[in-house]
């Protein structure tokens, strides 16, 4: 009788994956350390997300480094400044050590003052109306388009929704904004300033209903030393942690770490 | 084990070891200047090596001045000095030491070794935690014990070698059962490992 056939060798079975999505949408990554390992590689790419938090909690500094981040990567970073000059802003982000002056240059980081922009358009009322709105939008979708623009920050949307006042037109000017940035595949931070014991992510608090994700700053206390802390509350699109760091503005730029919890804290 | 054989012993140890170095407070000048002799002169004089020193016992300063001695370099040490601050001691800053505030600040000696690490990338990195009693002076248990998890795991993945110095006082106690759970090995520095 013959002996049985040796069976054919098998390669070794690779790990199931446990939790991996049906899909995986195709990411922006921040370029911010640690910050993408906590959304799983970057914010989905056209996801519009709001980074909220009071003064002084490292929202523009974020927002900027995700802008420097993006334009070394060849994707060019569109920063729309309504609150500080654009001089002022280069000559901040100077100061870290990510910033590479020629980015700005050669046009992969560009700077625009909102408050100029208005004036171009005609835009002086202290309110706009309806129409004014559209030709915000249209406009900002023109630059994004015209120039090619895949990240682009609004530093800030508070300041923006001043000069738009009722709940239904701030969330109708996000959603129109918001759609016409994820058609054009650009990704977007809109900044919104928040008081420190606010209970929510937004000036209006329609705002954070309208965006796909929440990036939530804050200060804490702990034994009276403030620490700065970052959360992602929500992210459309991938899964995230939603576990608190506490950060750091470095001249290499933002690094995140663990928050602590062996201790009493409150917010700030 | 002898002083003298600390350096042997630490240079044997690959990256990513997490160690803790128990001093006999009744000889503990002697068996500091040795640890600092190993440390910083043993195994941080290797050409490929960066040391850095977090400071909760002594300044930045005075550890600097004994590392001078030692003929250390200075681009061979950084400092994340938690003490000087909360000393009001903090006139003369060292160019190569990174100040922090307070020694409750757990979360900022991590990033500031974090940013340590990466703006003085070397293949062999090593970081040193003087003293564990020191920061147990300025925070409750588990806050310790939640940081040393943390800390040491991540500079473990990093392939950083992490050296704890400690006191085998009462104070301690709780901490060094609790430290061994996270060291690859306890060295008695003057006794029996």
């Amino acid at each position: 009788m013959d002996a049985p056939a040796e069976p054919a060798p098998t390669a070794p079975a690779a790990p199931r994956a446990l939790m991996a999505p049906a899909t995986v949408l195709e990411r922006c990554a921040t370029g911010i350390s640690g910050l993408d390992d906590i959304l799983g590689g970057g914010i989905p790419r056209g996801n519009m997300v709001l980074v909220s938090g009071s003064v002084g909690t490292g929202k523009t500094t974020l927002c900027l480094e995700f802008l420097v981040r993006g334009a070394e990567r060849g994707e060019r970073s569109l920063l729309l400044s309504v609150t500080e000059a654009s001089d002022k802003l280069i000559q901040n982000l100077s100061t870290f050590e990510f910033f590479r002056a020629d980015l700005v240059s050669d046009g992969s980081l560009v700077f625009v003052d909102l408050p100029a922009l208005y004036n171009k358009l005609g835009l002086e009322g202290e309110e706009l109306s309806a129409d004014e709105i559209d030709i915000v939008i249209r406009t900002i979708h023109d630059l994004v388009r015209t120039l090619g623009v895949k990240r682009l920050v609004l530093d800030s949307l508070t300041s923006v929704c001043y000069r738009i006042r009722r709940d239904e037109s701030i969330r109708d000017f996000m959603l129109r904004l918001g759609q016409s940035l994820s058609d054009l595949g650009c990704t977007s931070l809109l900044v919104s300033e928040i008081g420190p014991t606010q209970g929510r992510y937004s000036m209006h608090g329609v705002e954070e209903a309208i965006v796909d994700g929440v990036i939530l700053l804050w200060n804490t206390r702990r034994q009276g030393d403030i620490l700065r802390v970052l959360q992602i509350v929500k992210m459309r699109g991938t899964a995230h942690s939603r576990a608190q760091y506490v950060i750091e503005l470095t001249p290499i730029g933002l690094l995140m770490a663990p928050h602590l919890k062996g201790s009493q804290q409150e917010g700030v | 084990m002898a002083p003298a054989d600390i350096g042997d012993r630490l240079r044997g140890l690959p990256g990513g070891s997490a160690v803790a170095l128990k001093l006999d407070p009744r000889e503990y000048a002697d068996h500091y200047f040795a640890v600092l002799n190993a440390t910083l002169r043993d195994i941080g004089g290797e050409t490929d090596a960066h040391v850095i020193y977090i400071t909760v016992t002594n300044p930045a300063s005075f550890v600097w001045g004994l590392a001078q001695a030692l003929d250390v370099p200075a681009d061979r040490i950084s400092f994340v000095d938690v003490i000087s601050h909360i000393m009001m001691n903090y006139s003369n800053p060292l160019a190569n030491a990174t100040y922090i505030e307070t020694p409750r600040a757990l979360e900022e000696i991590m990033l500031r070794v974090d940013y340590l690490l990466r703006k003085f990338p070397h293949p062999r990195a090593i970081v040193v935690v003087d003293s564990l009693n020191a920061l147990a002076i300025h925070n409750p248990r588990e806050l310790l014990s939640e940081f040393f998890h943390i800390f040491l795991t991540n500079l473990k993945s990093r392939n950083v070698l992490t050296l704890i110095l400690m006191t085998s006082d009462e104070e301690a106690g709780g901490l060094e059962q609790m430290l061994s759970l996270l060291v690859d090995e306890t060295i008695d520095v003057g006794g029996g490992r």
